[in-house]
């Protein structure tokens, strides 16, 4: 079974630094770190101490809230350090690998075995290794509650935005992985798992295009038809009171070899794109999960101030220097830091700086691609121009009346209008075109925790 | 060349900008400097939270290119401004001449408007402690392009500070206005000064003369048993002859070919919006056909004592009402000014609509008020958040419907 969309709002960005299809590893020389604090407003308990030796797969926290829900640990070793924040919360476990063999094991399954298997053994074994994490859930993109039955499964395909891995590249030599995730999750839900992919792709795995157990759904159209909202949007709406479980192709893969194999997969396919990165080091990473960024990274940035961004450069986090590779990364966007100063730039005639106004000469130049940095190109002003954002969501969405209704902190009228088949990154674009400079995914981000915390 | 000026330029606001900053000298009057600094050189500031990259647009742009747009309707102002000022007072002079006196005439005006609206703008930046907006760039040239060219400028000087303090800062500054500030302005003058604002303003400097607007000669015969479109071609005012532009009127409003360059400049670049433009002449065309349906008015011819038919005011023709009075000089600059217009984009065709709607009503059945746009839009601009409020009760409604589908068939 397929189904077909055409998206015709949204934009893409011509942006300079796509990634290569080259795939290297990075061998890791010093020390690993296990992040619990990305996983945001969860709390976790430290099982170990400084000092203890941990298995490759050895528990080192659990969830507070949920006591099944493990923490474990990629490599084999030694606690080195456990670093606290504010009201100490658990920050970073640094661990100094020991290059042994020595590892837990967990039950192993295949692919057909994957099928028959209940609902609660597979949901048990995947808070039992941690990776029940990769499992997100729509209203408010959290890890999945497992008390919650989803009305369907998003499996994201698509690599819309600047940049994000080729699923159909991540794919090559692991197609027994992506279907054997794919059969475990059909076993999660009632109903279908949409597996969404481009309409167009220059590259294609037919283990994408012909996975059986799941419904297989095209989009076609500017960014943002690759993000999940929109495909929930189009596909299973989500009403008040209904819970969908998404994920990405890359989350599928890993939780594939973890049943697969029965044992934790330490390492991870990352992508390095941008500006920020040397022409012919963009491409493809295999690196053990915890390395130290500088490290992943060393040598292929280019010279001069960089932010290295987990996600995209339309959304994703700015990744502190000293940090390392989180369990969530599947790959970084580098840009410039770009503190340039342009004399009278507010109205000299540019086709350097793209813009998507044709108040801009830039918008009329077709088929060009440009040089982004992380200059914001503006002061913050007042929201003055209306009615510009829509075309950018090609979900249900006014985004005028939304922002103010959420700056009101109304969430009533919030919800009305839409809020909860959101999450920021729909915004990202309106972010990026408004000559106000307003940030309108942490409008809705800001609206959409208090909404959680106040129930709807 | 340009190299070394931004490299001077930047040299010397490092220099200076410890003046400015907290503990500095002149640190109140920071938003004076921040203005000049990002004027010179664009903000070094570089992206914070989740969007990591930007377009290169920003209101200063896009505040810009109003002005831009107002240009030509400025340009013919003062050409027009010089030629009225010479044929009333009987002197032959050429088209030079006319765009010099013009320029004369006018020109105070403008500087007024700006240094009395940026003096506010500024003055409320550093009590508030933001940055100064660039929309008093364009209520600061939307304003004076409203007036007749004989206002005096302390009529100006009074309405802008009207207009910039009472329609625009007691609500908040710039985006957060209820009403057009350019347009509050001029109905402060309008209502306050309504002698120096319309009728014979060039009448009255020059002794012996009449220099009605067509509106003004139209409104003030419109309800007297003479017949309005014959009255209109003996004062000389054909449709060619209001449409040119070469007429008494307010100094921005009289060349239709200057307000459709504007517009053009607008709609091409994306800053007007063109459904309030096209809503409002579809609005205007549509009630001043309905109004040539009304029936025409009686009386007793004074000569021959029969009873005859007049053509009143609302049988003028809707092209008239088209190039009369400031209708698309409104519709295209005023009504367009984003905050205080309708936002979502049915609301946007409504608004606009209501405007042409209103405009006819007014200008028709109160001959009181010969223009009938600047109520018009005022008046719209006060129901705009209704209009807004209704488009999206109509748009979760519709979401609603949408998402049932879903549940529907699921069972």
């Amino acid at each position: 079974m397929t189904a077909e969309f055409q998206i015709k709002q949204g934009l893409n960005i011509p942006m300079e630094g796509a990634p290569g299809d080259s795939f290297r590893s990075v061998k890791t020389k010093g020390t690993v770190s296990v992040y619990p604090a990305e996983y945001k407003k969860v709390k976790f308990k430290m099982l170990v101490a400084e000092g203890d030796a941990v298995k490759q797969g050895g528990v080192l926290a659990r969830r507070k809230d949920q006591e099944d829900f493990l923490l474990r640990s990629p490599v084999g070793g030694t606690v080195k350090e456990i670093i606290l924040g504010a009201r100490r919360s658990l920050q970073e476990i640094v661990i100094e690998p020991n290059g042994s063999d020595d590892r837990e094991t967990f039950s192993a399954y295949t692919a057909d075995k994957l099928l028959n298997t209940s609902r609660e053994a597979l949901l048990a074994h995947l808070k039992d290794t941690g990776f029940m994490a990769l499992v997100r859930e729509r209203p408010f993109n959290v890890i999945a509650n497992a008390d919650h039955t989803p009305k369907s499964i998003f499996v994201n395909g698509m690599n819309t935005a600047p940049f994000r891995p080729d699923a159909h590249l991540l794919v090559r030599g692991k197609e027994a992985e992506l279907q054997a995730g794919l059969n475990a999750l059909t076993r999660l839900t009632d109903g279908p798992v949409h597996l969404c992919l481009a309409s167009e792709k220059s590259s294609e795995s037919d283990a994408l295009t012909q996975a059986s157990n799941v419904q297989i759904n095209y989009f076609a159209g500017p960014h943002p038809s690759g993000n999940t909202s929109t495909h929930i949007h189009f596909l299973d709406p989500i009403l008040p009171g209904d819970f969908v479980w998404t994920l990405r192709v890359s989350d599928v893969l890993r939780i594939g070899e973890l049943l697969l194999t029965g044992r934790i997969p330490n390492s991870q396919t990352l992508m390095i794109a941008g500006n920020g990165v040397k022409e012919d080091q963009r491409g493809y990473l295999t690196v053990t999960t915890g390395t130290p960024l500088a490290e992943a990274l060393d040598g292929a940035l280019i010279e001069g101030e960089t932010r290295v961004i987990r996600g995209d450069a339309l959304y994703g986090e700015a990744a502190d220097p000293k940090a390392g590779v989180c369990f969530y990364d599947q790959g970084y966007v580098v840009l410039p830091e770009d503190r340039e100063r342009h004399l009278l730039g507010w109205y000299a005639p540019t086709t350097e700086i793209f813009s998507a106004h044709r108040v801009v000469p830039s918008a009329w130049v077709k088929g060009k691609r440009f040089s982004f940095g992380t200059n914001k190109r503006g002061s913050d002003r007042a929201m003055v121009l209306t009615g510009i954002y829509d075309k950018y969501v090609p979900l249900d969405i006014m985004v005028d009346p939304l922002s103010r209704a959420c700056i009101a902190n109304d969430t009533d009228e919030a919800i009305a209008l839409g809020i909860l088949e959101t999450d920021p990154e729909d915004f990202a674009l309106c972010t990026f075109v408004c000559p106000s400079k307003t940030d309108f995914g942490s409008i809705v981000a800001d609206t959409l925790s208090l909404i959680q915390e106040e129930g709807f | 060349m340009n190299k070394d000026l931004k490299e001077t330029i930047e040299k010397k606001h490092k220099e200076i900008e410890p003046l400015f900053e907290k503990g500095g000298k002149f640190e109140k009057f920071y938003p004076l400097f921040e203005a000049q600094d990002t004027f010179a050189l664009t903000p070094p500031d570089v992206t914070k939270g989740f969007t990591h990259v930007r377009d290169a647009v920003d209101l200063k742009r896009v505040m810009f290119t109003v002005v831009i747009a107002l240009l030509p309707c400025l340009l013919w102002g003062m050409f027009n401004a010089g030629h009225q000022y010479y044929h009333y007072s009987g002197i032959e002079a050429g088209p030079i001449a006319a765009m010099f006196r013009g320029m004369w005439i006018v020109m105070p005006i403008v500087m007024t408007s700006y240094i009395v609206g940026g003096l506010w703008e500024v003055t409320f930046a550093v009590v508030r402690k933001h940055e100064i907006n660039e929309g008093f760039l364009v209520t600061g040239l939307l304003f004076p392009l409203t007036l007749p060219p004989t206002i005096a400028l302390w009529q100006v000087a009074v309405g802008i500070s009207f207009g910039g303090v009472i329609g625009k800062e007691v609500f908040g500054g710039t985006g957060f206005n209820i009403l057009n500030p350019a347009l509050t302005a001029r109905a402060y003058l309008f209502f306050a000064h309504a002698k120096d604002m319309t009728g014979d303003v060039w009448a009255k400097s020059i002794d012996g003369k009449t220099g009605a607007t067509p509106l003004g000669l139209g409104a003030s015969y419109g309800g007297d048993g003479v017949n309005v479109m014959e009255r209109l071609s003996d004062t000389g005012y054909s449709f060619g002859a209001i449409f040119g532009g070469l007429i008494p009127g307010s100094i921005g409003e009289t060349s239709v070919i200057a307000i459709l360059l504007g517009a053009a400049i607008l709609i091409v670049s994306g800053v007007g919006s063109w459904k309030i433009m096209v809503g409002g002449v579809a609005g205007l065309v549509v009630t001043a056909i309905f109004m040539n349906f009304l029936p025409t008015q009686g009386g007793i011819d004074p000569e021959t004592g029969n009873i005859i038919q007049y053509t009143t005011w609302s049988q003028i023709p809707f092209v008239y009402h088209l190039v009369m009075g400031s209708f698309l000089f409104g519709i295209v600059f005023m009504a367009t000014d984003p905050v205080s217009a309708a936002q979502t984009s049915a609301g946007k065709w409504i608004y606009g609509a209501l405007i042409g709607v209103v405009t006819v009503l007014v200008r028709v059945t109160n001959p009181g008020f010969p223009e009938g746009v600047m109520l018009a839009i005022l008046f719209m601009n006060v129901m705009a958040p209704i209009i807004d409020h209704y488009v999206v009760k109509a748009h979760i409604a519709k979401r609603n419907a949408y998402l049932r589908k879903f549940s529907y068939a699921k069972g």
